[in-house]
């Protein structure tokens, strides 16, 4: 493989080149100039703009404005960095900026900067390969600054991140790098929350957040390179990202793109962009030696625990990663290994075992810790200690720990699933592809050569393992993608070129959904209400909610409650304190449902009483403080929108007893798609058309006799739960959602029995109104 | 076409007859309604109900959205028909991605393992059935064979006895007559036995004895029968001659009662061999004294026995 990518890559930038050409000549044909349409500076009207910006620079800084655009040297550049001026603020460079410089050198990505720039600046479009730890998230952006120079064309570097903390977190490394203030030059922004200013050239951001700039900036013209970087992990918004890129560089010749990836079979990212160059820099790895299971295992947990005590006894000094699948088994196995170690220590005089958790809904300072050294020998020359962390698939990629040696690989992960038919999307334990076997194995060469401990036979990571992870496109409901992309001027959304179109039964089901809330009208085309829905970083369904909460009279409430449900979980409840959490969490029971409940914690935060001492006050009640103050930034940046929309703000007097059902009506106007009705008197609940057997989700403080229910999700497990419950009342689906509830579309059964009954009592009523009126 | 078609041809119409609806009795409708009541109240266990619901999940989820999706009318505005996929690439996906709950702990491949033990064990057990299968064919094949065989040497032994009586009647040609053996031929069963049983031919004394013995039984039963008040062995003290043979009580059918009582060494060793030597034997005795072929049922002119293609029943096929 290796020794054939420098012949694949001059073939290919052979014919990119040829595909650019032809590009450049039908601008050009077409009537278009690039050079003058495009670059400021030749723009007579732009001329006063222009000579103010490059006055500014002369004065300011040391010779960048010699530098000619897609033209430098890695040479050039590296006498720039190295000072004494900072090139881009003019400012001296600190002491601090001259030590990371030394260590940024080091980074693999820095010995082929020079190649970087060649094709960089011959190619349109670029596909960049360079493992976790080559340093090309940190380092790429900043050599396109250097050649792209996008400040003097009042233009940005955008480079996106699957994740919002690797996008603030690598944004305050690279600010740091540049030494620049965060949010000056160098910025972020992720839902909800943007630290960029006027001065940013170089824009860190989750691609969520590049595509929901596109939807009002179709060309994305305040970019004049776009990096995609953990191309890889392929998530929903990277792959519509790439569709839509692919045909915003015919509109723009000008515009970079660049697809950062992390694994070798950047081949179909070729593929897909015209057979696009490829750049390939070797990570700093070591050999890892995999080791296989004769047989397999009964219990993977089990054989985990038992792999890494064997290896903290019997093998040399190093550090453990062992993949688990989520939060409640690893905890359960940190405690467990804890246990196991200490008992070790004692006995058989193992060296200090330290074990740390590391799972996504950590809290960052606990996060941190894995990056502790491992602890010392007990005695000074006693057995070396060392670190064992448990994670999700966290650790996988997107986390570089240094100092891991061994991994154990029990095979799974949890992943998110979605099926159109029973419109199920949930995250469930699956087996993991070979690419993430690979990926997973990886981890343990960083630092010297390692060891992988697969708990399942060789033959079965052959058999049983799929070649590469499903991307997240054929794992979602695509209904919020699809408003998005009508907003984009995607009509067609049959023919969007994706690199893997998912099922036409999931665009289906995603444009009978936007039908049903009236976001797309029958003839699949955007309404006002779709419009302005997609304006909402929401779910269709919370955003179509949201608008339409002032008809209800409590807009405010809703705008909590949206907040409240876009947040990770409220509740915590540790194992050892389960009883104490619950009763905790009674204290704001609402008896008609969670959504209540949870807006009742959000009430109770805001009051002065949880506001003297907000951190003490939720960790009294068994709140997560983190969910809450990041709720009420989401109250904030939605409350912006609902303003500039110019939707109402507005309550329900708390005294009127209609407070809480015009909640829960409000409710429905966005949830009338998940309602379940109880199936006769048992505990089992039946959905509303899939007509699925389903169970209150333990944690409901809901009590068992609503006979209609609204649910925030579906889960599933081995028994099918409803999460986030609160009683609704027939009358109010008819009312308000009539086109869903229309009778007719129904199968006969027990909910269109009831159904009918609620009509026929709701004619008899208005009727007997009727009556009583004349 | 002349419209012809339209006309029904009533001569070929079948005539349905009209299917009475199966009038349900009260009684009946009682039991079906308690019946239908006692399935609705019954709990269904917890193994019960996750079965229910893991069927009506995987249902749901092998059921494709079809046209009445008002999504579909929208994506066939755009030139969508069934069974096509999206995008531009030709190896796109059709169908949604499965949806499989895990439910245990079990590492990766051992269902797969399990399914495997499971594949090979039904295996065996079939292997096995059939090994027992065939072995039980083998057994009934062999036992209807020797049936057979059983019903082809009385056969044989009946063709003996008949021609054995014959020439002893009728005189044979000297050179065959040393070689019968000495004694009177029985063509009657029911006549009075002259010569004792154990010098007949051995090849059917077996038959003649199987005969005498059910014949003495018949008549035990008769004699019991017609004993009234005694058993036919009993001996009266004063009974005289002509009592006696008033009772029906001959001195023969003691000595013939003697006889069948005695062991016969010599028979019993001839039915120790198997049936297919006793039928070769007689065969082969059919056909050096009688000129009779067994296979043929005919009975040659001469001693070369010209016609008959062999000695074994597989050469008359």
């Amino acid at each position: 493989m290796a020794d054939r990518r420098p012949e694949l890559e001059d073939n290919s930038r052979v014919k990119r080149q040829k595909v650019i050409d032809g590009s450049i000549s039908r601008m050009r044909q077409n009537g278009f100039d690039i050079d003058q349409k495009n670059d400021p500076s030749k723009n007579p009207y732009l001329a006063h703009h222009y000579s103010a910006a490059q006055d500014d620079m002369t004065n300011s800084s040391s010779g960048l404005q010699n530098f000619k655009r897609h033209k430098t040297m890695a040479k050039d550049a590296k006498a720039m960095e190295d000072g004494p001026h900072n090139p881009f603020t003019g400012n001296a460079l600190s002491q601090q900026y001259m030590s990371i410089l030394k260590k940024r050198r080091e980074l693999p990505v820095h010995a082929q900067r020079d190649e970087f720039l060649q094709l960089y600046q011959k190619s349109q479009i670029l596909v960049f390969v360079g493992e976790t730890g080559s340093g090309k998230t940190t380092q790429i952006p900043q050599f396109v600054l250097f050649d792209d120079l996008p400040h003097l064309n009042n233009k940005m570097v955008a480079c996106t991140q699957p994740r919002r903390v690797a996008a603030m977190s690598v944004a305050q490394r690279v600010a740091q790098e540049m030494d620049v203030n965060l949010g000056d030059e160098v910025g972020y922004s992720i839902r909800f929350e943007d630290k960029t200013s006027s001065k940013t050239i170089l824009k860190y951001m989750t691609d969520g957040m590049l595509l929901r700039e596109a939807m009002h900036d179709n060309d994305l013209t305040r970019y004049s390179t776009i990096i995609l970087d953990e191309a890889h992990e392929r998530t929903l918004a990277t792959d519509i990202l790439m569709g839509l890129l692919k045909e915003v560089v015919l509109r723009r010749p000008d515009l970079k793109l660049i697809i950062m990836s992390a694994t070798l079979d950047a081949t179909k990212f070729q593929r897909y962009f015209h057979d696009a160059p490829l750049l390939a820099v070797p990570g700093r790895t070591h050999p890892v030696e995999i080791f296989y299971t004769p047989e397999p295992e009964r219990d993977y947990v089990e054989a985990a625990l038992r792999t890494v005590l064997q290896i903290h006894a019997t093998e040399p000094e190093g550090d453990i990663l062992l993949f688990l699948t989520g939060e409640e088994e690893i905890e359960d196995a940190c405690r467990k290994i804890n246990l196991e170690a200490d008992e070790m220590a004692r006995e058989a005089d193992a060296g200090p075992l330290k074990v740390y958790p590391l799972y996504g809904t950590l809290p960052p300072q606990q996060q941190q810790r894995i990056f502790d050294p491992a602890p010392p020998p007990r005695t000074p020359g006693g057995r070396p200690g060392r670190k064992c962390i448990v994670s999700t698939n966290i650790a996988e990629t997107s986390l570089t720990i240094d100092g891991i040696v061994y991994v154990v690989d029990p095979g799974f992960s949890k992943q998110k699933v979605y099926n159109p038919r029973i419109r199920v999307e949930s995250l469930l334990v699956s087996p993991i592809s070979k690419a993430s076997a690979q990926q997973r194995a990886g981890r343990a060469g960083r630092t010297r050569p390692g060891k992988c401990f697969r708990l399942y036979t060789e033959a079965a990571f052959k058999k049983e393992l799929i070649e590469q992870t499903y991307p997240e496109i054929l794992r979602s409901n695509l209904s919020s993608t699809v408003l998005e992309l009508k907003k984009l001027g995607i009509e067609d959304l049959v023919h969007f070129d994706l690199m893997d179109p998912p099922a036409p039964e999931t665009l289906m089901r995603a444009l009978e959904e936007l039908n049903y809330l009236a976001c797309l009208d029958d003839e699949g085309d955007l309404t006002a209400l779709g419009r302005l829905a997609s304006e909402f970083p929401l779910d269709p369904a919370l955003a179509v909610m949201l608008i339409s909460s002032p008809e209800f009279f409590c807009s405010n409430e809703m705008l909590s409650l949206t907040a409240l449900l876009s947040v990770p979980q409220l509740f915590v409840r540790p194992s050892s304190q389960r009883k104490r959490a619950d009763e905790m969490k009674d204290l704001f029971a609402h008896p008609d449902g969670d959504h209540l409940t949870m807006l009742n914690v959000y009430h109770a935060f805001k009051s002065p009483e949880g506001q003297e001492n907000p951190k003490q006050w939720c960790h009294d009640h068994f709140l997560s403080y983190r969910a809450l103050t990041q709720a009420d930034n989401v109250r904030l940046q939605l409350k912006r929108i609902m303003e500039r929309e110019e939707l109402q703000l507005m309550s329900t007097p708390f005294e009127d007893k209609k407070y809480y059902e015009n909640i829960r009506r409000a409710l429905v106007a966005g949830f009338f798609m998940q309602v379940a009705k109880r199936d006769g008197t048992g505990k089992t609940y039946v959905t509303v058309k899939d007509e699925q057997n389903v169970l209150l989700h333990p944690s409901t403080v809901l009590g068992q006799d609503s006979e209609w229910v609204i649910y925030n999700e579906f889960v599933l497990t081995t028994k099918n739960y409803i999460r986030t419950v609160t009683a609704v009342k027939p009358e109010w689906l008819l009312d308000i959602a009539p086109t869903y509830y229309d009778l007719d579309t129904f199968k006969k059964g027990d909910i269109k029995t009831a159904l009918q009954k609620t009509v026929d009592k709701m004619r008899r009523k208005e009727a007997i109104k009727g009556g009583g009126r004349r | 076409m002349n419209g012809s078609e339209d006309v029904d041809d009533y001569m070929s119409m079948a005539i349905v007859e009209p299917t009475k609806p199966e009038k349900e009795t009260s009684i009946q409708r009682q039991a079906r309604r308690r019946r239908e009541a006692e399935l609705r109240a019954r709990v269904k266990s917890k193994a019960e109900k996750k079965a229910d619901d893991d069927a009506a999940r995987d249902a749901a989820l092998a059921t494709s959205l079809d046209i009445s999706n008002k999504g579909f009318r929208m994506m066939a505005k755009f030139g969508f028909k069934q069974g096509d996929t999206l995008g531009a690439s030709k190896d796109a996906r059709a169908e949604p991605i499965n949806i499989v709950v895990k439910e245990d702990k079990g590492g990766i491949g051992l269902d797969a393992e399990k399914k495997r033990k499971f594949r090979e064990e039904v295996e065996h057990v079939a292997k096995r059935a059939k090994a027992e299968e065939g072995e039980y064919r083998e057994r009934m094949r062999s036992e209807r064979e020797e049936k057979r065989k059983e019903g082809q040497l009385i056969n044989a032994q009946k063709v003996a006895e008949r021609l054995d009586t014959e020439v002893k009647e009728k005189g044979v040609p000297a050179e065959k007559t040393d070689q019968l053996p000495d004694r009177q031929g029985i063509n009657c069963t029911s006549r009075r036995f002259t010569e004792p049983l154990n010098s007949t031919n051995i090849l059917w004394r077996g038959l003649l004895r199987r005969r005498l013995e059910k014949e003495r039984e018949g008549r035990m039963r008769y004699d019991l029968a017609q004993s009234r008040s005694r058993l036919p062995t009993y001996t009266d003290p004063d009974e005289d001659e002509d009592d006696r043979r008033a009772l029906g009580k001959e001195e023969k059918s003691n000595v013939l009662e003697e006889e069948l009582e005695e062991d016969d060494p010599q028979l019993e060793e001839f039915n120790a061999l198997p049936v297919n030597e006793r039928l070769e034997k007689l065969v082969l005795y059919l056909r050096d004294m009688h000129n009779y072929c067994f296979w043929c049922k005919y009975q040659y002119h001469d001693a070369s026995m010209d016609g008959c293609p062999g000695v074994t029943e597989d050469e008359h096929d």
